[in-house]
């Protein structure tokens, strides 16, 4: 059978219930498009259903709710069907299964958190802080997950003096910290005046990237390597690989 | 702000130093700016491979000694500079706040005399930590033959603190680097070791605060220069990581960048440097010791990875049963990593594992099938020989798909075996 939800967590909760003895069950949100002839159910999202799943849920893992998050975030196409096979045996087996690497399920859901584990990872290396007027700090990037509030921890604690936003452009929220607080708000464009140093201190750092590689050990094979640890996709964000200085245009 | 041609000239002479690695520290934000990321984190990749974790800088490349292969030595004809302690804390901080960086890798050419180089280089990260508030990663290279308190309090600002080895042995120091000496490269090692161990003492007493290296000590060497053999190599490592409890020795292979008649013409190539990483890590994660790798006078095997080689000489020991044996076994088996050790170990607890249970897991088999059984089954090839050419088409074909490997990695007959199949 196929089961459509809204997309939420409760929504999730609740189709994850009514399915659960349904082992062919496909999962899809309102988006996909149906064979002829498919007949799709319909969940209903109730909050309070949700909760007794997501409380029978907590009793077999307590830290399954972090999890459930993780794969909500993954910007893998079938990662709610991944997290859907993963719960339900959870729930089947009623005791923790993050080790069982055996069974596809639980394979499948730690690859899939691991790729926003890893991502996360990256982003703690990659995301670029420009200076602005202000002295705020501002870092657009367009992740493959929705990561951009679990990054602020990261820098909260390093730059505790320094109000930052975190925008990803992909999908139009940003990750804020003003100094006191954390939120995240939709954010499409941004209006963002530099300081007056920003652009030579860019391009700095655009002189030191290109004065610390070695040409004697620059080779196809090395450069590949690059782009495996540093993928193209994130280059448009990286401050040393660009020509020119940043052009807000471009990114918003 | 430091000048861009300043710049250049600052990290041009500092790029050859290996070590990038940020990682050992928890350094904790207490107002100001930066903390440590135990994990260690990479910032950027440069077009040769490598990573940028740290600002890579030297304080001065105006060297009063004239080590044959470096480029910032006295007889170099090369643009000199030196850098003034506030434009390195200002270039440290400013690149730190936009990510740039994790912190700092400062190092210096012996610019008038040992004493006046550490002193400048204390000055700093003394700097950076008190007048900036800067608590991110700082590595600093010690300069041999200065004042040991110099040392002594740098150690209470930095992070890790690195003397290089620079070469494998005395007599390619002496031709090459006459004045330094293995004992000023080691002692300085020996007394940080021992004034650590003391303060970590003192520390857990409650007697004494602040830090004292807590990412500890490294040091590097440049293979390839000078004709020591990677038997004596992993053996001074060996000594090192257990005489001196270092992190990490790191391993240069030569460029030739400068000209001499003592040194040779071509580059010490990138496979020998990768095997010596391969048997460093067996050094350090498997449970290996140097004797069971290579013997003294001899070099590493090109033709196979070290572990790879050690298993073809005790094929006694395999196949050995995934269901079965323990951790440390496993750990021997050619193609298992240790984190794949450890997944084995974590999913045969719930069920019995079967060949196609680690191809799920993505276990590597293309080298471990030839040495496990899954449940009593075999899955490898018949004979030794087989195995062997079996091995060598595996690596080729890795080195053909990842690796700059300069030069050839088989013989054209395993090659050959490897092709015709009768394995």
């Amino acid at each position: 059978m196929i089961y459509f939800f809204d997309g939420t967590k409760n929504g999730f909760l609740c189709a994850l219930t009514e399915a659960f003895h349904d082992d062919a069950a496909v999962l899809v949100t309102s988006q996909v498009q149906l064979a002829l002839g498919e007949s799709p159910v319909l969940v209903s999202t109730d909050d309070e259903k949700a909760k007794k799943a997501e409380n029978r849920l907590l009793s077999f893992d307590k830290d399954c709710m972090y999890d459930l998050d993780t794969l909500f975030r993954s910007g893998m196409e079938n990662h709610l069907q991944i997290a859907f096979d993963y719960f339900r045996l959870l729930a089947k087996m009623k005791k923790p299964i993050g080790k069982r690497l055996a069974e596809p399920a639980v394979f499948a859901a730690v690859e899939c958190m691991k790729k926003v584990g890893h991502e996360i990872h990256k982003m703690h290396g990659f995301i670029r802080f420009m200076e602005t007027e202000s002295g705020a700090l501002y870092a657009p990037f367009a992740p493959d997950n929705d990561i951009c509030d679990r990054l602020v921890p990261h820098f909260r604690a390093r730059l505790p003096e320094f109000p930052f936003v975190i925008h990803d452009t992909a999908r139009k929220k940003a990750a804020v910290y003003d100094g006191k607080n954390t939120f995240v708000a939709p954010l499409d464009g941004a209006q963002v005046l530099l300081s007056a140093n920003e652009a030579e201190w860019q391009s700095l750092w655009k002189r030191y990237y290109q004065s610390v590689t070695i040409p004697a050990r620059t080779s196809k094979e090395r450069n590949k390597q690059m782009k495996g640890y540093m993928p193209v996709r994130y280059w448009k964000f990286l401050t040393e690989k660009q020509e020119n200085p940043t052009n807000f245009d471009e990114i918003t | 702000m430091i000048t861009e041609e300043k710049l250049k000239i600052l990290t041009d002479s500092a790029k050859y130093d290996v070590s990038c690695s940020s990682s050992g520290s928890g350094r904790k934000n207490t107002g100001g700016m930066g903390n440590g990321y135990v994990a260690g984190c990479c910032h950027s990749f440069t077009p040769d491979g490598r990573c940028i974790s740290l600002l890579k800088i030297v304080l001065s490349n105006d060297c009063i000694y004239d080590c044959k292969y470096c480029p910032n030595r006295l007889s170099a004809d090369v643009p000199r500079a030196t850098a003034t302690p506030e434009e390195i804390c200002e270039l440290t901080i400013d690149f730190y706040k936009r990510n740039y960086i994790e912190g700092l890798f400062l190092s210096s050419a012996v610019h008038k005399n040992p004493d006046y180089t550490m002193e400048r280089l204390l000055l700093v990260v003394k700097k950076l930590r008190t007048e900036y508030r800067f608590h991110g990663y700082i590595h600093l290279k010690g300069i041999p033959r200065a004042d040991e308190r110099l040392m002594q309090e740098a150690a209470r600002y930095a992070d890790r603190m690195s003397y290089n080895v620079e070469l494998p042995s005395e007599k390619s120091l002496k031709l090459l680097a006459p004045q330094k000496s293995k004992e000023s490269l080691l002692t300085p090692m020996q007394k940080l070791a021992v004034q650590s161990a003391a303060f970590k003492e003192e520390k857990r007493k409650g007697l004494i605060k602040g830090h004292f290296l807590p990412a500890g000590q490294t040091t590097q060497m440049i293979v390839g220069a000078s004709p020591e053999p990677d038997g004596q190599i992993l053996r001074l490592t060996q000594a090192l990581y257990r005489k001196n409890g270092l992190k990490r020795v790191y391993y240069s292979s030569y460029v030739p960048v400068v000209r001499d008649a003592l040194l040779p013409e071509t580059s010490g190539g990138q496979l020998r440097e990768h095997r010596l990483y391969q048997a460093d890590w067996l050094l350090r994660f498997y449970g290996f010791s140097v004797e069971e790798i290579v013997n003294e006078g001899e070099n590493l095997s090109m033709e196979f990875d070290p572990k790879c080689a050690w298993a073809l000489r005790n094929m006694h020991l395999f196949p050995v049963e995934i269901n079965r044996a323990p951790l440390e076994v496993l750990l021997r088996v050619p193609g298992i990593g240790a984190k794949n050790a450890y997944k084995i170990i974590e999913a045969r607890k719930y069920t019995k594992l079967s060949f196609e249970d680690l191809v799920k897991m993505r276990v590597a088999l293309k080298r471990a099938k030839h040495f496990i059984t899954c449940n009593g089954k075999f899955f490898g090839a018949k004979s030794e020989n087989a195995v062997r050419g079996l091995l060598v088409a595996a690596e080729t074909q890795e080195s053909a798909e990842q690796l700059d490997l300069f030069g050839m990695l088989s013989t054209p007959q395993n090659a050959l075996i490897a092709l015709t199949g009768q394995l």
